[in-house]
């Protein structure tokens, strides 16, 4: 029962890069366990430029071990076919209406993957930068509690 | 214009329908479609046990909101080590031996470091950052 996932980055900034090829399999905390468990595969459209919580901790039915090796994969993926790269989506940290944490703006067709700590009220928050219709796809990777 | 791309292939066979997702994206500057980011830094560290360490630093105003990408690797071998990842006071995550991130960064106010901390032991780190720019320091 395993998860993986490979990142590929090249870039021709520097001619002294020759890219990046890393791949991971995602375990429980402090072992070589495979992960077990998952939200699935999610998308979700957003139509207002306000604050939502794409992922709340707190509610998923399985409740996850917080501060272990959770994993979450979100893309903008735009709307209807079409990629927006010049307009973005905030994705932060926290309980939308209190204090929240930026990552940083996910621009049409960008991905993110990155660890996090699954407590409650730590939710995954998604902000868009207008009103226009933009869809994310996004899944969470964790352990049971 | 110079062209980064970042392709990801995850896998998980923990469904019935076993999800398989592979995608990439071209990392452009921040509301441009036709410049791409044309900066970057690299490097590999090893981060002692004990202190909490600005790994990237966001007092910098060419990268303030911007569409800046971030790499972290733990290329550590011991499962049971990780580095804690930081950005201002909010922790967002654990990385574990083997595991990897790659995120957009905001850097969007002088607080806002990316910050790093070892844990179990000396944690061997890789990283890569893309972006639009840095404030040099006069010598």
């Amino acid at each position: 029962m395993a998860t993986t996932a490979t990142v590929t980055l090249t870039s021709d900034i520097s001619s002294g890069f020759g890219g990046i090829t890393k791949t991971m399999t995602l375990t429980k905390a402090g072992t070589n366990n495979d992960i077990t468990e998952t939200t699935g595969f999610s998308r979700r459209k957003l139509a207002a430029a306000t604050a939502v919580d794409l992922i709340t901790m707190a509610n998923e039915l399985v409740e996850p071990s917080d501060n272990t090796a959770a994993k979450v994969y979100i893309k903008n993926i735009g709307n209807n076919g079409v990629i927006d790269k010049s307009s973005y989506v905030k994705i932060l940290i926290g309980a939308t209406g209190g204090t929240t944490q930026e990552i940083g703006r996910l621009y049409g067709g960008d991905w993110l993957m990155m660890p996090v700590t699954v407590v409650d009220d730590m939710d995954i928050v998604a902000h868009p930068e207008t009103d226009n219709a933009v869809v994310l796809e996004y899944t969470l990777f964790f352990e049971e509690a | 214009m110079a062209t980064t791309t970042a392709a990801v292939t995850l896998t998980s066979d923990l469904l019935s329908d076993n999800i398989s997702v592979t995608t990439d994206t071209t990392c452009m500057k921040g509301g441009t479609t036709a410049d791409g980011l044309d900066q970057m830094d690299m490097g590999y560290i090893e981060i002692a046990t004990g202190d909490q360490y600005d790994l990237f630093d966001a007092d910098n105003a060419l990268n303030k909101n911007k569409a800046n990408k971030v790499y972290i690797s733990n290329d550590s071998t011991d499962e049971t080590y990780y580095v804690t990842i930081t950005i201002d006071a909010t922790v967002v995550g654990r990385l574990y031996a083997g595991d990897w991130m790659f995120i957009p960064w905001g850097a969007e106010d002088a607080t806002a470091d990316i910050e790093i901390e070892a844990i179990n032991g000396t944690n061997k780190v890789s990283y890569a950052y893309f972006h639009e720019g840095r404030t040099l320091i006069a010598s």
